[in-house]
């Protein structure tokens, strides 16, 4: 049986993209049969892991994270070392170097675009495996890492089983928003992360009225930016075509998606953009920016529609009469299922079984 | 001698690759495979394979490509010559293998289905192929040990693809072409791009003698089964006497000579007055071949010279009673020619225009196959790099050694002496560099050193090139193990950096713009697996003497005497002429703004600096 000592920064218990990315990675590798060990910097919430997965107590500080994590290391004696993030990549390198472990790296979007610090990027050439969730990471990464291309290997998102077809008629109710066409997006909205896009969406809301749509634009998730982007739409003359709806549970985020007309998120930092995946999956056609890891989530535009952020207004007019489609969804899993993630994963831990024979 | 591509959308992630984009790689490849075309796709549509023919063994319909295993159940694409194709056909016959052609492809797969991977340890020739294993749903792909027909690869994390020259892969439109310094920092070290890298990041070839396999989980780190170091390494341990060289020499290059003449159409040889191509044709006349046509370039510019190379290479025609052909070449059709030549340069390099010149002469005369004497200087130890490069090592290793000497030394050299370090820049960087095997080497062969890139490249792509690169730590793994000589080490350097990445690279483009398959009977690895243990006995010229007096009947002594003259041809001056207008004082320098001149008129994914 594989050990797997897991650095995250988040995972079982986690928010977000790279908290749900660990998640399914972490159990991915038990399902094909690894016993893994996570050492979480952060678990806001409870959450208890599938079998296999063992999550050690969140431990914030990174000097104790540290000691943690090598005293882990060299008492687990793992066959591998996942590091989540980046950041943690030289921390990983020690606690592989001190157990014998061979070193696995996971790059995510922005953090990995740009040339990391001499250390991190030192500790990255050492991986025996690189692994990138979209194929502008991995280009990226290729770009600062001196490293054989063949050890860098894509392994996109998944998308849960639970994001199916539905009826969202309900949250539609509930949220008063009857006979209207409903644009969404998902996603933070932190002042250091701009790039997502509402405030391209809100701009665009006058012409898409304008074009004859009766168009309301709802935001799910919190951030520092919200009030920024509140004000956007008030002096842009959409203040009540926008609607700010808060970070949302996990069944009312599906209902969420199969609630509106058309998900959008013309973001430009995307490392792949895991809600895409997910309103796909619910049916909800879906409109992103050519750009980054949003062009994998969208397959070049074969499972949606990516447009050049010149052209977003002209078509968000176009799709937002786009009739649902729940081909769409088996279209996504059969690219993005779970079944397929797994898979992916097996293989990785074939070639890192295959490295050193 | 073909052109070659696949794709491979191994990734669950990835769409079916586009037929347009299949055919589009493979039609950029036109002049490589003008006598047919061909692509297949495997049932789910996952991967294709295309192929363009020259058609040169079993000229037949059936011997097309992609060809088909008996079974369905392999596939392959192939570009070269197995010139051990009928023993291998006899052995396959024996064990079983029914053939439906008398073609090398075909023993290919036969061998494939026999030996999975280890079949590419019985292969002679030169070869660059791929194979779907329909079984183990994937992609087996190998290069020939030295290197001589090309293959390069391009993955970008959901698709593999697959083409004998990287043009023809970014003709298909998906490939990203996002820079790599390592490549532009190779050329300007040593005047070619040195494998694996090109000037794209996507873009790699397989190295020589590697194979490598993809499959759903993508492309495995190329794996080595050839290594010429190793080859020296043993054959210093079984050292044969002074006496018995020539009898060894003149057995193996028969041998090998009479083994690359396998065709089913004419095979014809490039002639210079040089021993080299003289012993190729005196070997072939030995190995029974009727009908030998010769070429040789001849320039009015050397007419009554002593660099005229016409009037030698006309008397070893007649000697060997070859129909002999002289194609004069002027600075005119040179000039004229420069634009479709910089369109056939597949990777920028700063030689390959006499090769140009000598493949169109061969299409002419309406040949397909022409053999040439290149890497006999490499086998025999003929260049003056054997012997510059240890004594270097000898003399000025040790000061260089001595931390920071060589940098402090360059710095005094500018400061006191700056037309001096820009006549002879590479004396400056000599103690920087002769402490090393690749150091000195780069002295011998670099066109600019690394203290020089900055002020051509910008510090960053500088700096990240070298970085990249890692060109010291190629060259050590090049001479792992020791080859246990100096010559063989220094013939190590020569095959693996010189002769693959310049000399055979351009003999495959220059020859394949004229769909000219040019064959290298001097390099070959049973050749040099049978010469191996000669090497520590050589002293200068001896390699060489031996190689004169190889046929039956031996190289006229006038060819024999004659000095070695390198590449005296005017194309040297005319390149000089089309990169500056104005008198160069060294033919170094020369080189240096030819390179400059190529990059300009090459797309390149870089700004170029003026010199």
């Amino acid at each position: 049986m594989t050990m797997v000592l897991a650095l995250v920064t988040d995972a079982f218990g986690g928010r977000g993209g790279i908290a749900q990315y660990n998640r399914d990675f972490l159990s991915a590798l038990a399902s094909a049969g690894s016993k893994v060990v996570a050492l979480p910097r952060h678990a806001p919430e409870a959450e208890v892991p599938p079998n296999g997965v063992e999550q050690r107590p969140a431990q914030f500080a990174r000097l104790l994270y540290s000691r943690f994590a090598i005293v882990e290391a060299l008492r687990l004696k793992p066959d591998i070392i996942f590091c989540g993030h980046i950041y943690m990549s030289p921390l990983g390198w020690i606690a592989a170097k001190l157990s014998g472990a061979k070193l696995v790296i996971q790059t995510h979007g922005i953090e990995a675009w740009s040339r990391p610090s001499r250390l991190e990027r030192w500790a990255c050439e050492q991986a025996a495996i690189i692994l990138s969730v979209s194929r502008h990471t991995r280009a990226r990464v290729l770009d600062w890492a001196v490293i054989p291309p063949e050890r860098v290997i894509v392994v996109p998102n998944t998308v849960d089983d639970c994001f199916t077809p539905g009826d969202g008629s309900g949250l539609r109710c509930e949220w008063q928003l009857e006979g209207k066409k409903v644009l969404l997006t998902v996603g933070r909205m932190r002042v250091t992360e701009q790039y997502k896009g509402h405030d391209r969406v809100i701009e665009t809301l006058s012409s898409l009225i304008a074009a004859g749509h009766d168009v309301v634009y709802v935001i799910a998730g919190e951030g520092d930016d919200r009030s920024r982007l509140e004000e956007l739409a008030q002096t842009a003359g959409v203040g009540e075509r926008v609607r700010f709806v808060g970070a949302l549970p996990h069944e009312k985020l599906i209902d969420a998606y199969r609630m509106a007309d058309l998900f959008v998120m013309p973001s430009t930092g995307e490392g792949f953009g895991i809600a895409f995946l997910e309103a796909m999956a619910c049916g909800t056609p879906a409109v992103g920016l050519d750009v980054a890891g949003t062009r994998d989530a969208l397959c070049n535009g074969e499972l949606a529609t990516t447009v050049r952020i010149e052209y977003l207004g002209q078509t968000l007019v176009q799709t937002l009469n786009t009739r649902k489609n729940n081909d769409l969804s088996g279209a996504v899993r059969e690219r993005f299922g779970q079944c397929v993630f797994r898979e992916r994963v097996a293989g990785v831990l074939t070639e890192l079984t295959d490295q050193h024979r | 001698m073909c052109g070659v591509n696949g794709i491979y959308s191994y990734n669950a992630a990835a769409s079916t690759p586009k037929e347009s984009e299949l055919l589009a790689t493979r039609d950029a490849m036109q002049a490589r495979g003008p006598d047919g075309a061909g692509a297949w796709w495997s049932a789910d549509h996952r991967c294709g394979l295309g192929h363009r023919r020259l058609s040169i063994i079993d000229l037949s319909e059936r011997a097309s490509q992609p060809m088909i295993g008996h079974d369905g159940r392999l596939v392959v694409v192939f570009n070269g010559e197995i010139y051990n194709y009928p023993q291998l056909r006899a052995e396959l016959e024996q064990s079983g293998a029914q053939f439906r052609t008398t073609s090398d492809t075909e023993a290919i797969l036969h061998l494939y289905a026999q030996d999975g991977e280890a079949m590419v340890q019985r292969l002679r020739g030169m070869f660059a192929f791929a194979i779907w294993d329909s079984r183990r749903q994937g992609l087996f792909l190998t290069r020939d040990p030295y290197g001589i027909k090309p293959l390069y690869t391009a993955n970008d994390g959901w698709t593999f693809r697959f083409a004998s020259q990287v043009k023809a892969l970014q003709s298909g439109g998906q490939v990203s072409r996002d820079p790599e310094p390592a490549g532009m920092v190779g050329f300007h070290l040593f005047g070619c791009v040195p494998e694996p890298f090109t000037l794209y990041r996507e873009i790699r070839a397989l190295p020589a003698g590697h194979t490598q396999w993809v499959d759903q989980a993508g492309p495995r780190e190329p794996k080595r089964f050839a290594n010429l170091a190793a080859v020296f390494s043993a054959g210093s341990e079984r050292p044969v006497l002074t006496t018995e060289l020539q009898e060894r020499v003149r057995a193996a290059v028969r041998d090998s000579v009479s083994a690359h003449l396998l065709a089913d159409v004419e095979v014809g040889v490039f002639l210079s007055a040089g021993i080299d191509s003289g012993a190729v044709l005196g070997l072939m006349r030995d190995a029974g071949q009727k009908k030998i046509r010769s070429i040789t370039l001849g320039f009015d510019e050397f007419a009554g010279t002593a660099e005229d190379e016409v009037p030698l290479a006309a008397e070893v025609a007649r000697y060997y009673d070859a129909e002999h052909i002289v194609r004069r070449v002027s600075e005119q059709e040179f000039h004229d020619d420069l634009p479709r030549i910089f369109d056939a340069m597949d990777q920028p390099s700063i030689d390959g225009v006499n090769t140009w010149f000598v493949s169109k002469a061969a299409k002419e005369a309406g040949l397909k196959v022409a053999l040439s004497g290149l890497g006999g200087d490499e086998l025999l130890a003929g260049y003056p790099s054997f012997r510059d490069i240890p004594r270097w090592r000898a003399r000025y290793g040790a000061l260089a050694a001595i931390p920071f000497a060589g940098r402090i030394a360059r710095k005094f050299a500018i400061a006191f002496a700056p037309s001096f370090v820009q006549r002879q820049p590479k004396v400056v960087g000599t103690l920087e560099h002769a402490a090393s095997w690749s150091g000195t080497y780069l002295l011998r062969r670099g066109l600019f050193l690394p203290h020089e890139l900055p002020a051509l490249l910008g510090d960053e792509v500088a700096r990240e090139g070298l970085r990249r690169l890692r060109y010291a730590q190629i060259i050590r793994a090049q001479l792992t193990p020791d080859p246990g000589s100096n010559i063989a080490r220094v013939g190590v350097l020569e095959s693996s950096n010189y002769m693959r990445n310049q000399l055979l690279r351009d003999a495959d483009w220059a020859g394949m713009a004229h769909s000219l398959e040019i064959r290298v009977p001097l390099v070959d690895w049973q050749l040099v697996t049978a010469l191996a243990p000669t090497l520590a006995a050589l002293s200068p010229g001896m390699g060489k003497a031996a190689l004169a007096l190889a046929p039956r009947v031996p190289l006229p002594e006038v060819v024999r005497m004659r000095a070695k003259t390198g590449f005296v041809v005017p194309t040297g001056n005319w390149m000089r002429h089309a990169a500056s207008p104005a008198p160069l004082p060294t033919m170094g320098q020369a080189s240096r703004d030819w390179s400059r001149l190529v990059l300009k008129r090459l797309a390149t994914p870089f700004a170029v600096c003026a010199a």
